[in-house]
This record gives structure tokens, C-alpha cells and sequence, in this order.
């Protein structure tokens, strides 16, 4: 509990920060819903001049997507929770381990009496929790503005679904972050590769989804398995992308868990 | 018969091809203080990592207080304290907080203490670690070395960037501590900090130990590098003292030499001639492995 609180402590700032980034831009995007509908006919009449691909890569399969506020606030607001909330999770993941060998803090922590496993579970918890805190704030953030925007009935459970993917792919990328940095032997910041590395995977679906023939590249990102077609008909909780990131998220904690026992830490 | 302290058996570590040390066997016994000698990369931090469990040993093992070093890591480090070579504490937090934080992992809250060797290292616990010179974050964690009142001790180059008021302070406290009982294990290149202190010591070039002596035995060999400069022009054969070696004529007039006796009786021996300069210094550890170990 002593470390828990300590990285609790340290990473609140940095938490705070992103939240009030994620409302900010959440609460712009949504507080222009109402001139959208104001305006959707002449919206509308430039959308169609948008490529059919820019607007799949945003989940939306015909302009009336975006008249539903859910539909209109996945395509928006995608951007911010999947993209920047993984971004956000992997910089503290893989960081907070690396972070006690960069700046030679583990001659102390791990010197004093604590095991690794204790290490490493107190820290996996702060990730968890830190994800799980920027997750339900935004969800309430988005949960509040659609119900300030709404016309009509809100399709809630579109949006718990959304905001659950958006969880699972946040909590992917922060275990892909504890794995990443067990396997750095060289204790140095590793933040630009893991920022790197979320967009290229978002380049990468990106890609794949408006250009034709090369989609099927596009299973080879995460992104892929986080649905944000909010208002499709058949839109719901899919048994093989529930498992892709529970089964892989597991699969590269374990995996971290087991090189970080091991481990030389190098100072 | 009481088992060692610090019991190691054919330790070797290698980073890929990399030495860092091979077949080592040490033991240290309980309340020593026991002197770890070698040049920088010899494989003193490399074999202090092992015993803390900070990096794995190749072949071998190593015990302390009878247990296993990679098995038994947390209940050793409950019994020890560790004050590493870079004193890199957690910036962000105050000295007071940094402690109470070590502290916490130890189950003691022993604020009176604290105190006492805050005061005794002139530390200010109000003070943030990122304000501090590296003078002022050894004192921390030399502080949170001692907290939890370990049965043995871990010095890694204890004294950079302490100055000689500290240094002295910080030997009367390990004497103190080490006549209560406390065993200590210090790793230094600094020959005189180790004759200071220590009753044996270790030495260790190249990943090998060389030689494992007693301190005593260290000091009658007390060995000083000697440089004279004469008016004249002196010819080595003129020049034999007993206790000269590595004799340095290179140069007509003036003489180096590696001395190992008595400094009063090299000093009457040289009454008479024309001496111009003349330097006495402590030589290099290379040069004392050189004299001792070639």
C-alpha cells in the first residue's frame, strides 16, 4: 500500500492534466452539436463531398450517423479517449517501472523490503486505476454532454459499449506499455517509442480502412477490435474482440510479470 | 560454529560475453568491517548487486545470514541496510517524506531517530531531494541506511561527495555501530578509507579476487610513492635503500620509487645529500597491484 499511495502521489498531476485535456476536448466537440443539427441540411450537402473512406475511419457508414448524438459523439470524439487515452496509457505503463532503473530510484526500492512481485503489482494497480479514473471521467464527461445535447432517446447502452472498448483498448496499450519496458535492457525513457508506436498503429487502421485492398492490414492493429460504429444495427459487445484485448492484455502482463522477476536491473 | 554473514561461493557474472565477475569466494563475518578494494570496474558494484538481488548471478551463489540471495531477497533485505554509490533518491519528494517512506517498507516509524541522525548529518527534512548537492543526498542515504537498525551494513563508495567533517562523522557512527554489533561491508577504490576502517580486506582486479587480507598485515607493507629531485646528477647504484622498489631512473637527476619501510629511516638515509624537491604521496591502487600483485 506504502508504494501504491507513493505512485498514486506522483502520478496525480499527470492524471489531472490529461483529464482536464480529455473534458476540454469532449466538451468543445459536443457543445457544437447543436449548431450541427441547426445546420445538418447544409452540413450534410458538404459532407458528400467527403471521401466514403474518411468517414468509415470514423465509424460512420452514411451521413445520418451523425444526427444521433451517440453516433455523433463516437465519430468526434474517438480521436480523444481511444487515441489519446491509449497514448496516455502507455506512457505511464511504461514508464513506472522503467522510470526506478532511469533515474537509479530501484538502488533504493529495490533494496529496501519488498519483493518484485509486491513491485510489480502495487505499480500494475496505479495503472489500472490511473486508466480506469481517465475512462469513467470521460465517460461521465460524454454522458453529461449528450444528455444537455439530446433531441430525443439516448441509445445508453451504444454508449457503455463504446466507452467499454474504448476501456479494454486503453487497458491493451498500458499492458503493452509494462511488457515493452521489462524488455528494455537499457534503462533510458522510452516515451517517444510508445507514443510512436499507439500512432502508428492508428496509421495504420487508418489506412487500411480508406484505402481499398489493403484492409485486411488493418487487423493487425488494436484499433481494429475497438468498435466505434456506435450506431450500427448490429452494434454490440463481440465475443472475439472481448477476447483479443482481455486474452492479449493478460498475455503481456503475465509475460511482463515473469521478465520483471527476472530481470537485471541495470543502473 | 557461527556461520558467515556474507557467504560466497564460485560467484561469476557476465553480461552476454561481458565479464563482470568470475568464480568468486568471499565470506565475511559477523561484526567485521570488512573492506572491498578494487579499481573502477573490477567488479565491486557487480558483486553487491548480486548480494541485493538487483541483478542475477550466472554461476554460483551467494548467501547472507545463511540465506539465498535470489530466494530469500526480502527477509535479508529486512536485516540490511544499503547505501549505493549514486545517491539518486526520489526527486519529487521532500527528505522527510523520502524517509518516512523507507521507513514504511521496514514497519518502524521511529521519528526520534530520524531526528537524531538528521541532526547528527546537519540534514534539513524540510529540504526537496532535487534541491540537494550529492553531498546532502549521500546523507539521506546514509540516514536510510541506518533507520531500521540492520545487522549488516552495504557501503558502495560511501563517501563521494562528502566532505572530511561529514566523513569523519560518518566513520565514528559506523565504529559506534559496527561495537553494537553491526557487520559492514565497504566497497571503496580509496586505499585509505578502507585502512581506516576495516579489519580485513578484499581484492578485487579484473572480476577476481586477488587476495583477501588482513588489514594489519596491509599496513606493515604500507606502501608510498616517493619522488626526489636531486641538485646533482644521482646514479641509481648509489641509491639502495632497502624497502626501494620499482626503481624509476629515467631521468639523471631525478629518482621515483615505490618505498615500503619506515619514512623516518628513508629520511635519515637521505640526510647529507643535495636534494632539491622531493614528494611523498600515496600511490594509485594500479601501482599498489603492481608492487604486490605482478
Amino acid at each position: 500500500m506504502n508504494l501504491f499511495l507513493k505512485e498514486m502521489k506522483r502520478n496525480s498531476v499527470s492524471l489531472i492534466s490529461w483529464l482536464i485535456v480529455i473534458i476540454v476536448l469532449i466538451s468543445i466537440t459536443m457543445a457544437v452539436y447543436p449548431t450541427f443539427m441547426a445546420n445538418q441540411s447544409k452540413i450534410m450537402a458538404l459532407m458528400t463531398i467527403v471521401p466514403k473512406g474518411a468517414l468509415q475511419f470514423k465509424g460512420i457508414s452514411n451521413f445520418t450517423d451523425l444526427l444521433s448524438p451517440v453516433g455523433f459523439y463516437a465519430a468526434n470524439n474517438v480521436i480523444y479517449m481511444m487515441v489519446l487515452g491509449s497514448i496516455y496509457s502507455i506512457i505511464l505503463a511504461s514508464n513506472i517501472i522503467l522510470s526506478e532503473e532511469y533515474n537509479k530510484t530501484a538502488e533504493y526500492l529495490l533494496t529496501w523490503p519488498v519483493s518484485r512481485n509486491e513491485i510489480f503489482i502495487n505499480k500494475t494497480a496505479v495503472i489500472l486505476l490511473n486508466i480506469l479514473l481517465l475512462n469513467l471521467t470521460a465517460c461521465a464527461a460524454g454522458l453529461i454532454w449528450l444528455e444537455l445535447v439530446k433531441t430525443g432517446p439516448l441509445n445508453f447502452v451504444a454508449f457503455m459499449i463504446l466507452s467499454l472498448y474504448t476501456l479494454l483498448l486503453n487497458f491493451f496499450f498500458g499492458a503493452a506499455g509494462l511488457l515493452i519496458s521489462t524488455l528494455i535492457k537499457k534503462a533510458k525513457p522510452i516515451t517517444t517509442f510508445s507514443v510512436g508506436l499507439v500512432l502508428i498503429l492508428y496509421f495504420i487502421e487508418t489506412i487500411s480502412k480508406i484505402t481499398d485492398g489493403i484492409s485486411g492490414i488493418g487487423y493487425l492493429s488494436p484499433f481494429r477490435y475497438a468498435r466505434i460504429d456506435a450506431v450500427s444495427p448490429d452494434y454490440g459487445l463481440d465475443t472475439l474482440n472481448l477476447l483479443y484485448f482481455i486474452g492479449l492484455s493478460l498475455l503481456f502482463g503475465v509475460l511482463a510479470w515473469s521478465i520483471y522477476k527476472r530481470k537485471d536491473i541495470f543502473l | 560454529m557461527i556461520s558467515p554473514v556474507i557467504e560466497i561461493t564460485g560467484l561469476s557474472k557476465f553480461y552476454g560475453k561481458a565479464r563482470g565477475i568470475e568464480h568468486i569466494d568471499l565470506e565475511v563475518q559477523r561484526g567485521e568491517i570488512f573492506g572491498f578494494i578494487g579499481p573502477n570496474g573490477a567488479g565491486k558494484s557487480t558483486t553487491i548487486r548480486i548480494l541485493l538481488n538487483l541483478i542475477f548471478p550466472t554461476e554460483g551463489s551467494a548467501k547472507i545470514m545463511g540465506m539465498d540471495v535470489t530466494h530469500e531477497s526480502k527477509k535479508i533485505k529486512q536485516l540490511t541496510g544499503y547505501v549505493p554509490s549514486d545517491a539518486n533518491a526520489y526527486r519529487h519528494m521532500d527528505v522527510n517524506e523520502f524517509l518516512n517512506f523507507c521507513m514504511r517498507f521496514y514497519g518502524v516509524n521511529d521519528n526520534e531517530k530520524l531526528a537524531s541522525m538528521a541532526d547528527l548529518f546537519d540534514l534539513d527534512l524540510k529540504r526537496k531531494i532535487s534541491d540537494l548537492s550529492m553531498g546532502n543526498r549521500k546523507k539521506v542515504s546514509i540516514v536510510q541506511s541506518l533507520i531500521h537498525d540492520p545487522q549488516l551494513l552495504i557501503l558502495d563508495e560511501p563517501t563521494t561527495g562528502l566532505d572530511p567533517l561529514m566523513q569523519a562523522k560518518f566513520f565514528d557512527l559506523l565504529q559506534s555501530e559496527n561495537r553494537k554489533g553491526l557487520t559492514i561491508f565497504f566497497s571503496s577504490h580509496i586505499l585509505s578509507e578502507i585502512q581506516m576502517l576495516c579489519k580485513r580486506v578484499a581484492i578485487i582486479k579484473d572480476g577476481r579476487i586477488i587476495k583477501v587480507e588482513d588489514i594489519d598485515t596491509l599496513r606493515r607493507k604500507q606502501l608510498k610513492k616517493v619522488s626526489i629531485v636531486f641538485k646533482d646528477k644521482m646514479s641509481a647504484e648509489n641509491f639502495r635503500i632497502p624497502g626501494i622498489d620499482t626503481l624509476d631512473t629515467s631521468m639523471d637527476n631525478i629518482l621515483s620509487f615505490m618505498y615500503s619501510g619506515r619514512i623516518d629511516e628513508l629520511l635519515s638515509r637521505l640526510s647529507g645529500i643535495n636534494i632539491e624537491d622531493m614528494t611523498i604521496e600515496e600511490p594509485s591502487l594500479e601501482e599498489i597491484f603492481m608492487h604486490y600483485y605482478q
